[in-house]
């Protein structure tokens, strides 16, 4: 049944082609939401009865022989798995309308499918090598999707990403070398139990060092973040909503996580380091938020931003900080999905990014308008919404564990961030409508329900915090903690 | 019955609420059609949770006490039927009245979603939800006042700001409550007014009188009279707002707080109920619109609901709460049949209005027999719920409240005869063009309150035994029989003598006045509007001098000039010159760092590599 | 022996720092073919033929054909006006990288026990197909990813604006 996650993609992904021939806009369409739709439903209905018998482990049959297949399920995955399917859907949603000028929406949806096999696949495996090989399949789909508008830009910025990207695959690859070396192993069971026989901390360092670098770059936290301003704007939106909203979490967050939390152990130097950099990330990048014109590098700049808060929660390693983590991660998703979505409804129906020449577009745009305040009033921090409690749980547990320079850090990010949400908000939407805008229009109806989907969940999960939190994120950071307690007693690096 | 079928009066609304505000503005007859068919379902529900009488559903919500509680008893049980019912009269109206207005999808919309806030703040038994609720109501009343027309933004806002003054001190109150007695939950709550508690009591009592819009909280009603739609005004301000008020008052002075007679708390209560009556009742005579005069009966009305409750006697206490429900019942006919008239000529400006009976016969028997139940006329069901009100008020042994109480009824009935003869009695006037009875569903509710105003008086053991002696039940010293009925109807006891005096009065006045003004009906008040002493008074009213919200605002506008130029201004300055300035000095200084080369980039990747090894490397003890 | 190892890995270092410095791009594709082959080369004296084989057969032979057919195909616009800076910086970061990377390693080496070879687990159609099948299905994916992206930026821009 898990297997799923990954199989029904990659099929579907491969027979679209063929279909694309058939029918070239209404299938694939109607196929690839529906594939989304499918994969949530599992998720959300099937998957908790599925933890409960414990990790799942599945070995797989075919032919008669079982196969070396070994999925792994439990909260964190699971949770992650709910996050992808759902933003997924939305994405998908949003892509029938937004797509169409762009062309042969079949290899779209292909590529897209393909993309999230590979993230499904990265939070299902138990093997080194095999998240390296699904990041490296989600990846190879996001280089396309970014350069899909086969513009100047685009082309550039997509390179650029690929560049910088293959440069830290190739760091992962070798430190899964190293690893491989030290321990013989690489499966996250054994390589931890052979770690923790191991006195070796300087080359377990090296490895850690280099999978900081690696994923760190795939999450785009600071000093390497440098790809994601270029990539993100370009791409076209709703692609934008998934490498912000879910690939930089599922490829870069998920994976920190599951490797320091459940294979290293988060010793104090660990923690010390990916506090240091959450708490760089967030402030740092807010700042360049500032200064931005254009509205999707303002996003993206945001996006670097609540990463750093996300792996300021995790990194701080207390069961209430990795709460506040994951719950950061599913806010972010949900609306920093729906603010890049909502920038593709803008420039689909005004043709700019720019903010200096938007302007008053609220009475046109009024279901726009009104989703992209709830999303900026999600991420800034706002009551009643979601992201105000998942940033307070932070902030709180940092308080807890007397860390006041990092919760002094996190409250100024949110002040900036808040800041320059309103910017967006005032030069998009607020301002006196100007005269070029006389004809715009609100954005289709698919396009619309999905960000209105978004919204809505951003205030529900708001409301309803407390049932969310102990339905999902706390089984999630249950999966994360044992992991924890066990190795804090280990002698790797001190 | 299950217990989530509680949840159906709150959920069923809203629903229909989104419904409407997303069925196109075109798209006429599903929509009222279904806004009948849901009034009706509604309906139909009040009676069978009557019948059920108890029900309860809770669920935890947020923790600490604060809980999703409803319960369905009798006091509920009924409120909740009387709102149902007004939903379904008013939508019935609503379809041929509001069939040309602008905006008709939002204006079903909130009146949806107003019935869904009122049941659910009826059916809470914990203050969380209840306040929610509550203020809920504020915001639809808001659109549904706007909805009105150009002007009637201000009244909107006017209106949101004193029930949003209330609401709040309502939670200050409520929060007091709590931190005393530990719980949120309405049915366990029983103290004495004393100490920290009477200011408790004191400012939910703002709460609930403010929501029933008793003075000085009443001043947006008159302004939302011109400004609002009749059916709005018919629905909220008359009937629902007055149920829920008054339903909240009845608990807080009986369920919460043990209210002594005579006691402080009470005789605040009888004071604002006695100064409502008689100040908001000479406001009314003055009028010349019909609509702004039968709002400010609807203030005075109020007046004697709180003069019962706070009587602390069983027979006032019942009396208040009976006056409740047959004031929605006759002012939402006499603001139905005002509709009514408006609906037909165009205007209700009693100068240019007269002579209509002849062609408008049911509209004029409808507002007939309200005005002589709000005038307390035997043996409508005004009357006796008055009754029950005077004989409270004299049992407290202060005379001055039932003076007060008759004063305003005499007011009263010669206000109405000069409505009344306005608009429906002599010469037929000129101003207006000849004109039809109204439609079916726009006479049918009018009609249907009238007949009920007459059960409820004729029959009145019925709404008695059934409605308001349960509420009683436990609040009366033992021995004392709650049988209330042998009073009600008889005309030989000296209060009731004393009422028909007054209402002989009126009519005395009134003829004066008419004849004064030259025959002329609508001139037949200003004998008392010249009198001297009143009409400076008057003149000051007119010119909103006693208008809290009014003079708030003028008060708030210099303050924040003060503060504007003395604090405001400097600070600003700090934080233009100062944190903006340092903001967009380190934007720059990043963002010259950003400078689009890969090779950069990687260099930084590659350098924070370098980094991050030579301090794990630091750490291990290199 | 150890000469011929030392040889080759410097030989590796050399040309593959050439591929990036060079700036003709048709040498420079040449060189990462070199430094590919000496890399393959090492592999077959480290035992692991199928590596090498795959190595020599993809990167020397595969890629450094598509490069050069389209270099061949493509006519260089202008030259990349690059800063002078670039010119000095990635060597000097090379050097300190060296410099940094030698003592580590110097540290490490010899500090890490060397596994026992482990028992023979089959031959390298069994561990790929059993033992490592999953790998296969992502492979799949992997091939699906490059062949679509293909597909998608090379599609007929007919619709595209």
């Amino acid at each position: 049944m898990i297997f799923l996650f990954i199989a029904l993609p990659l099929v579907v992904a491969g027979i679209l082609p063929l279909i694309g021939k058939i029918s070239p806009r209404l299938l694939p369409d109607i196929l690839a939401n529906a594939v989304f739709a499918a994969l949530l439903a599992i998720a959300l209905f099937a998957g908790p009865s599925l933890i409960g018998q414990g990790a799942g482990l599945q070995p797989f049959m075919f032919l008669g022989e079982p196969l070396g297949i070994h999925l792994a399920l439990d909260g964190f995955s699971l949770f992650m798995l709910a996050a992808i399917s759902l933003v997924g859907l939305c994405i998908g949603l949003f892509s029938v309308d937004y797509m169409e000028h762009y062309g042969h929406k079949a290899a779209y949806y292909a590529l897209l499918l393909i993309m999230f096999a590979g993230m499904n696949g990265l939070v299902l495996v138990t093997d080194f090598f095999q998240i390296y090989l699904f990041l490296e399949v989600a990846a190879i789909a996001s280089y396309a999707l970014v350069a899909y508008g086969l513009g100047h830009e685009e082309l550039e910025a997509s390179f650029k990403y690929l560049m910088l990207s293959a440069v830290s695959s190739a760091f992962i690859v070798i430190s899964v070398t190293l690893l491989f070396g030290l321990t013989g192993s690489l499966d996250f069971g054994a390589v931890s139990q052979a770690l923790r026989g191991l006195n070796q901390p300087l080359a377990s360092g090296v490895c850690a060092a280099l999978f900081i670098m690696g994923f760190g770059l795939k999450a785009a936290l600071i000093p390497f973040h440098a790809w994601l301003p270029d990539a993100h704007p370009s791409a076209p939106a709703p692609i934008s909503a998934a490498l912000s909203g879910l690939l930089i979490k599922v490829s870069g967050i998920y994976a920190l996580t599951r490797i320091f939390l459940k294979v290293f152990g988060l010793t104090p130097a660990l923690s010390n380091i990916l506090m240091i950099l959450g708490a760089v990330s967030m402030v740092v990048a807010a700042f360049l938020a500032l200064g931005q014109k254009d509205i999707k590098r303002m996003l993206a700049y945001s996006s670097i931003s609540q990463v750093g808060y996300i792996v300021l929660g995790i990194g701080l390693g207390t069961p209430l900080g990795i709460l506040g983590g994951l719950f950061h991660l599913l806010n972010h998703a949900l609306a920093k999905s729906l603010l890049f979505l909502n920038s593709g409804s803008i420039q689909m129906a005004a043709g700019t990014r720019n903010l200096e020449e938007m302007n008053g577009l609220s009475k046109k745009m009024p279901v726009t308008a009104a989703t992209t305040l709830v999303g900026s009033l999600s991420i800034a921090g706002v009551p009643p919404l979601n992201g105000f409690w998942s940033k307070l749980i932070i902030v709180v547990a940092l308080v807890q564990a007397k860390r006041f320079g990092f919760a002094l850090a996190a409250i100024l990010a949110s002040v900036l961030t808040l800041w320059y949400y309103l910017i967006i908000q005032r030069r998009a939407f607020f301002n006196k409508p100007d005269e070029k805008w006389r004809d715009v229009r609100e954005a289709p109806f698919l396009m619309t329900t999905a960000t209105v989907v978004l919204a809505l969940l951003c205030i529900v999960i708001g409301i309803f915090f407390t049932a969310t939190i102990s339905t999902w994120i706390e089984p999630a950071r249950d999966a994360l903690a044992g992991g924890l307690q066990v190795i804090q007693s280990s002698i790797g690096i001190q | 019955m299950t217990p989530q079928t509680l949840l159906i009066p709150i959920l069923l609304p809203a629903g229909l609420a989104v419904v409407f505000f997303l069925i196109p503005s075109r798209v006429k007859l599903v929509r009222e059609v279904l806004a009948v068919l849901g009034a009706s379902a509604l309906l139909y529900l009040g009676f069978v949770f009557f019948s059920v009488r108890n029900l309860s559903w809770k669920t935890p919500w947020l923790g600490r006490g604060i809980d999703f509680d409803l319960r369905l008893y009798h006091f509920s049980a009924f409120i909740l039927l009387g709102l149902t019912g007004f939903l379904f009269l008013i939508t019935l109206y609503s379809t041929v009245k509001m069939r040309n207005t602008p905006r008709l999808r939002e204006y079903y919309g909130y009146v949806f979603l107003t019935a869904a806030m009122a049941n659910g703040a009826v059916l809470s038994n914990n203050f969380v939800p209840l306040i929610f609720f509550w203020g809920g109501g504020l915001l639809t009343l808001y659109g549904l006042i706007t909805i009105g027309g150009q002007t009637s933004h201000r009244t909107a806002v006017k209106s949101l700001m004193l029930g949003g003054f209330c609401d709040f001190s309502m939670i200050l109150g409520i929060g007091i409550l709590w931190a005393k007695t530990g719980t949120l939950t309405l049915s366990e709550i029983s103290v004495k007014p004393e100490g920290v508690l009477a200011a408790a009591f004191i400012l939910m009592m703002i709460g609930a009188i403010g929501k029933a819009g008793a003075m000085p909280f009443h001043t947006w009603i008159p302004d939302a009279a011109v400004d609002a739609p009749v059916s709005v005004m018919a629905f909220i301000p008359a009937a629902l707002e007055k149920l829920l008020g008054i339903y909240l008052l009845a608990r807080i002075a009986l369920d919460f707080f043990h209210l002594e007679k005579n006691g402080a708390m009470a005789i605040t209560l009888m004071i604002i109920g006695a100064a409502t009556i008689v100040l908001a009742v000479f406001m009314a005579l003055i009028q010349k619109d019909f609509k702004r005069l039968l709002s400010y009966h609807a203030v005075s009305q109020v007046g004697y609901m709180i003069l019962g409750i706070g009587t602390a006697i069983p027979i006032g206490i019942a009396g208040g709460i009976f006056h409740m429900i047959n004031h929605a019942m006759y002012k939402s006919g006499l603001f139905l049949s005002a509709g009514s008239v408006e609906h037909r000529t165009g205007t209700t400006d009693l100068r240019k209005l007269g002579g209509l009976s002849r062609e408008m016969p049911l509209t004029a028997f409808g507002f007939a027999v309200c005005a002589l139940a709000i005038s307390g006329v035997w043996p409508l069901n005004g009357f006796v719920s008055k009754e029950m009100v005077f004989h409270g008020a004299l049992e407290t042994g202060y005379i001055i409240f039932a003076i007060a109480a008759w004063a305003g009824a005499v007011l009263t009935f010669a206000s109405f005869l000069k409505a009344g003869h306005s608009v429906f009695l002599g010469p037929r006037s000129q101003d207006v063009p000849r004109v039809k009875e109204s439609q079916g569903p726009v006479v049918l509710p009018i009609l249907i309150l009238a007949a009920l105003c007459i059960l409820f008086g004729v029959y009145n053991k019925l709404p008695l035994q059934t409605f308001i002696t349960p509420i009683l039940d436990g609040h009366a010293a033992p021995g004392e029989h709650l049988d209330f009925t042998s009073h009600a109807l008889s005309v030989f006891n000296p209060v009731a003598l004393i009422s028909i005096g007054c209402l002989i009065l009126a009519l005395l006045l009134h003829i004066y006045g008419w004849r004064r003004g030259g025959k002329k009906a609508h001139l037949a008040s200003e004998p008392v509007h010249t009198f001297p002493g009143l009409k400076q008074i008057y003149d000051l009213a007119e010119a909103r001098i006693f208008d809290i919200y009014e003079q708030g605002i003028r008060f708030l506008r210099s303050l924040s000039l003060v503060l504007f130029k003395g604090i405001d201004r400097p600070i600003d300055a700090v934080y233009d010159k100062g944190v903006t300035a340092v903001g967009r000095a380190f934007t720059r200084l990043f963002q010259s760092a950003h400078n689009g080369h890969y090779a950069n980039y990687l260099a930084w990747c590659l350098g924070g590599l370098l980094v991050l090894v030579g301090v794990i490397g630091w750490f291990v003890g290199f | 022996m150890m000469a011929l190892q030392i040889g080759l890995l410097c030989g590796l270092v050399v040309f593959s720092l050439l591929a990036v410095l060079l700036r003709d791009i048709l040498k420079a594709a040449i060189s990462l073919a070199v430094a590919s082959l000496l890399l393959g080369i090492l592999f077959f004296r480290l035992d692991a033929p199928y590596a090498g084989a795959f190595e020599i057969s993809v990167v020397a032979g595969l890629i450094t054909v598509l490069f050069v057919v389209t270099i061949a195909l493509t006519k260089a616009e202008g030259g990349v006006h690059e800063s002078r800076a670039a010119a000095w910086i990635f060597p000097l970061f090379f050097v300190v990288f060296l410099v940094i990377d030698f003592l580590v390693m110097r540290r490490l080496i010899g500090q890490v026990a060397s596994l026992p070879a482990p028992a023979e687990a089959g031959t390298f159609g069994q561990v790929l197909w059993k033992g490592r099948t999953f790998d296969l299905i992502a492979q799949v994916g992997v091939i699906f990813a490059g062949v679509f992206a293909v597909l998608a930026l090379f599609r007929k821009r007919s619709k595209h604006e």
